[in-house]
């Protein structure tokens, strides 16, 4: 094992070029067609030259010994406020959650830290890239009531600098569907768990009124989309006068389809409500930290919009619901045949991703499944397939190398290759282990 | 001008009508279904009351010459109802929310600051320990707060309702309750018992700083009582060798905590029942738990606790204007379910309990509460005395409430019919002797009070006054 290791760190000096390569009998796991075993992956300028059993090497290349070893396409996740946020709690380290309810017009990639210590953690399990949410996902950030949050982007957890890191600068639009919230939450307000009156007595908004507010913020989005086609119109007929407008002009990729909507709505309701919206505006869409979509589900497998589910390790959404909602939830829009995909919406436990779509895998998730939702199908609904998530000739090489099922907690990640350049696997965690080991 | 003043006159006049009427201090009521609630119910009997007190009573009880004839045929009397766990006759209570005793929600807030009502209050200082006595109002007395003006007495005694436990409710120690009867010319006439116990709940209101934790508050009260103790004890010390001990500080938390005969400690359920108990033998104190919200999980507890307990009887139900799609949760809807259940729970267990009119502002409703838990099984013998006598027994004063006995307070009500029945309507009430009418019954303004808004005129009319 430390052979392979100091051959991955010697890589670079070792070949002619930093990123062609073969790796020889592993087993290769394609995720878009069955694991091919003792075969081999030519990798050349960084681009996935061959896959099969026996390739003859035309091209100079460094050869790695794949014995034992497994190798997977990079795993995306879906979701993160990676690079933003470094410590939740610290207002000054985190970038998320600009003020407004409108900020289509922000772009998360330009603020991403490349030098993030969260970075190497999430590499660390087998992680290549990252959509970065622009929006609040909680800590001590603004952007709380925020609807449209701004652009998310998708990187590759490498690079010098963010321009480096770049997949996709506008990956999709973050969106938060408004939510009828009249509820006090969970218990009805919390309170003193032993004492039901003063929970149930717990300050709630009236439903109609509640409503009302929801309605209102929906107007405000189709008065946001009404003025974006009238600037798109304006603009494409030069009309004089046209004055130019960053948050308008950030909306026509949207309205032209190229954008997708990422659009966050938890409950069967507001999911209805998101998917009229975006059929009646046209639009695309994604929904993202769906929990319960009930009736929705079938429609959302008709109508091919796709979903980016949360993590399961969290507690049930009603009180009376069975422990394994969250857990199961992957396998029902499995059966129903919706695309999914998986996010983190976090930082310090990003690099759980792999477990926690694994999760999903003894409630009904088949294995092959939750792997896809992990790597191909992160690739198809961000538009990125043609390039990235499953290892083809033609696409690029984000590659890991493993000793075992990277869904398991106990494997690990051996090698990581991010457009064909071996990657440290180097983190914060495994410094201080080993300076601590050395310690007399 | 003159005449707005005329029909402003008139209207007081039309108002007061109702409530008037001349009555000396010798009452016979004759002829009448007697409920005792102390004994056996009497069919037809008479009940005299002189200058207040219950003289007789009986199949057979002699009518005095001169008295004041109440012709009884088909009508009930009842004992005066009694509300355990109260507010009313505290008028700055009027407006305030029911008390919860722990958690979130509105806190009972009585604005008590005697003595400087008028100077602009300073912003508390923060509490930083014990020492800062926080929400500690164990010198105030409902005694010296009671106002026979509160406008809810005329409500109250419309329902049947003569006598309350009413307790101010600011902070963590509101202060000592007291037994009032609800009519009466002044407050002084209006006390029966000035020291019904101490009010208490857990919830952090009306200070700031510490305690600001349940275990903060627990640990507060221990020491509160431990400081009381102390205190008592060089007090003692002090009266018996002046010239040679220093003279203790006076105290006025520590006074009102020494004061206390028993305890009115919050028990919504079974888990602060238990905390409560416990509460109790470490103040070294009795205690009466109010609240008793899921009274029907905690029949056991209490009766091997050996305690009584008020109970809520705003039962809950499920909330005007929801989220239609909002499930309930199994354990709110065993709440709505179950809660009025308890009634017969805790009889059927032998635990005794008083009801409160605690979040409830029509007086009535206290009783169609009750009448709920006899449909699901309460007797209803268990109901009134509930109302009545098991109230009067609770804060010691039964020997003078609670029940139609001979030298007993002439507190009674008599009614057309059974008092469950929703058709039974209050023709007459008597507190302390004198008698009063119920309200008219006229659309009700949001004050529950009289029509315009104007505080009634509540109590007699005074008969030197004729």
């Amino acid at each position: 094992m430390k052979l392979v290791f100091a051959l991955a760190l010697a890589l670079p000096v070792l070949a002619g070029q930093n990123d062609s390569f073969l790796i020889r009998n592993a087993t290769v796991h394609p995720v878009s067609g069955p694991k091919l075993d003792n075969a081999s992956v030519l990798v050349i300028d960084g681009k996935i030259a061959e896959v099969g059993a026996k390739i003859a090497t035309k091209a100079k290349v460094r050869a790695i010994d794949g014995k034992g070893l497994h190798i997977f396409p990079g795993l995306i996740d879906s979701g993160s406020p990676i690079g933003l946020v470094e410590i939740a709690s610290v207002r000054e380290s985190s970038d998320t959650g600009e003020i407004g309810e409108f900020n289509p017009q922000i772009r998360a990639l330009i603020a991403v830290n490349p030098e993030s210590d969260h970075i190497p953690v999430t590499r660390a399990n087998g992680i290549t890239s990252v959509m970065v949410v622009p929006g609040s996902t909680g800590g001590r950030g603004g952007g709380s009531g925020s609807i449209i949050s701004g652009q998310a982007s998708l990187i590759h957890l490498n690079g010098w600098t963010w321009e480096q890191m770049e997949i996709r600068r506008g990956g999709a639009l973050q969106m938060t569907w408004p939510a009828i919230s009249s509820g006090g939450g969970r218990f009805g307000g919390g309170g003193d768990p032993d004492s039901m009156p003063a929970a149930m007595a717990a300050r709630r908004t009236p439903f109609s009124e509640a409503k009302r507010n929801q309605e209102a913020q929906v107007r405000k989005i189709q008065e946001l989309f009404e003025s974006a086609r009238r600037y798109q119109q304006a603009k494409t007929a030069s009309e004089p006068g046209f004055k130019p407008d960053l948050k308008l002009e950030a909306m026509i990729p949207v309205l032209e389809g190229k954008l997708p909507i990422m659009v966050f709505a938890a409950r069967e309701r507001e999911i209805r409500e998101a998917v009229q919206w975006a059929e009646k505006e046209k639009v695309k869409i994604v929904l993202a930290g769906v929990r319960r979509p009930g009736k929705m589900t079938e429609e959302l497998a008709k109508k091919n919009i796709p979903v980016i589910l949360s993590s399961p390790f969290t507690p049930p959404l009603e009180e009376d619901d069975p422990y394994d909602e969250p857990y199961s939830l992957p396998g029902a829009l499995h059966k129903a045949g919706v695309k999914f995909a998986f996010a983190s919406f976090g930082t310090q436990f990003a690099r759980n991703l792999p477990y926690e779509a694994s999760q999903g895998v003894p409630f009904g998730l088949p294995y092959d499944a939750a792997l896809r939702a992990l790597t191909l199908s992160a690739a198809e609904i961000w538009g990125i397939a043609d390039q990235y998530g499953s290892i083809q000739p033609g696409k690029t090489a984000d590659l890991i190398v493993t000793d075992g099922d990277p869904l398991e907690i106990q494997t690990q990640v051996k090698m990581m290759f991010i457009k064909g350049e071996a990657v440290d696997l180097e983190t914060k965690h495994t410094g201080l282990y080993k300076k601590y080991l050395a310690r007399p | 001008m003159r005449q707005q003043l005329l029909s402003l006159l008139l209207l007081a006049c039309a108002a007061m009508i109702p409530t008037s009427a001349e009555v000396p201090s010798l009452i016979a009521i004759q002829d009448a279904r007697i409920v005792t609630v102390s004994g056996a119910v009497i069919e037809k009997g008479n009940v005299v009351l002189n200058r207040g007190i219950i003289t007789d009573v009986g199949p057979a009880a002699a009518i005095p010459k001169g008295a004041w004839i109440v012709d009884g045929k088909g009508l009930t009397v009842y004992p005066g109802l009694i509300d355990a766990f109260s507010t009313w006759g505290i008028p700055e209570a009027a407006t305030a929310a029911p008390a919860t005793g722990g958690g979130r929600g509105g806190a009972i807030q009585v604005q008590i600051t005697p003595g400087q009502a008028a100077t602009p209050q300073a912003t508390p200082a923060r509490s930083q320990g014990p020492q800062d006595r926080p929400g500690t109002n164990s010198w105030v007395k409902a005694a010296d707060l009671v106002k026979p003006t509160d406008r809810r007495l005329d409500q109250a005694r419309g329902a049947g309702f003569t006598s309350a436990v009413t307790f101010p409710r600011q902070g963590l120690i509101g202060g000592h309750g007291a037994v009032v009867n609800l009519g009466g010319e002044t407050s002084g006439k209006m006390i029966v018992e000035p020291d019904a116990g101490l009010h208490m709940t857990t919830q952090p209101s009306g200070y700031s700083g510490y305690p600001n934790s349940l275990m903060g508050v627990f640990a507060y009260f221990r020491q509160l009582w431990l400081d009381a103790g102390h205190y008592k004890l060089s007090r003692e010390l002090y009266a018996q060798s002046p010239a040679s001990v220093p003279r203790p500080e006076y105290d006025r938390a520590l006074e009102g905590i020494l004061g206390a005969r028993r305890l009115l400690l919050p028990a919504s359920g079974p888990i602060q029942l238990d905390r409560m108990t416990g509460l109790s033998a470490d103040l070294k104190t009795p205690a009466v738990y109010w609240g008793v919200v899921e009274g029907y999980r905690m029949a056991d507890t209490l009766k091997k606790a050996g305690a009584s307990v008020i109970l809520n009887v705003k039962w809950p139900v499920k909330e005007r204007d929801t989220d239609p799609e909002q499930v309930d949760s199994l354990r709110t809807l065993e709440l709505r379910d179950k809660a009025p259940t308890s009634p017969a729970i805790l009889a059927a267990a032998g635990v005794r309990f008083a009801v409160s009119s605690d979040g409830i502002d029509a007086p009535r409703d206290i009783i169609r509460a009750l009448k709920k838990s006899i449909d699901l099984g309460l007797k209803k013998e268990d109901a009134l005395r509930a109302l009545t006598l098991s109230a009067a027994e609770i804060y010691g004063v039964s020997a003078r409430l609670g029940s139609i006995e001979k030298g007993k307070i002439a507190n009674l009500i008599v009614t057309t019919g059974d008092l469950f029945d929703d058709k039974t309507k209050v023709q007459l009430i008597f507190v302390d002797g004198v008698k009063y009418l119920p309200p008219p019954e006229t659309p009700q303004g949001p004050a529950g009070g009289f029509p315009g808004g104007r505080p009634g005129p509540t109590g007699p009319v005074d008969q030197e006054v004729r």
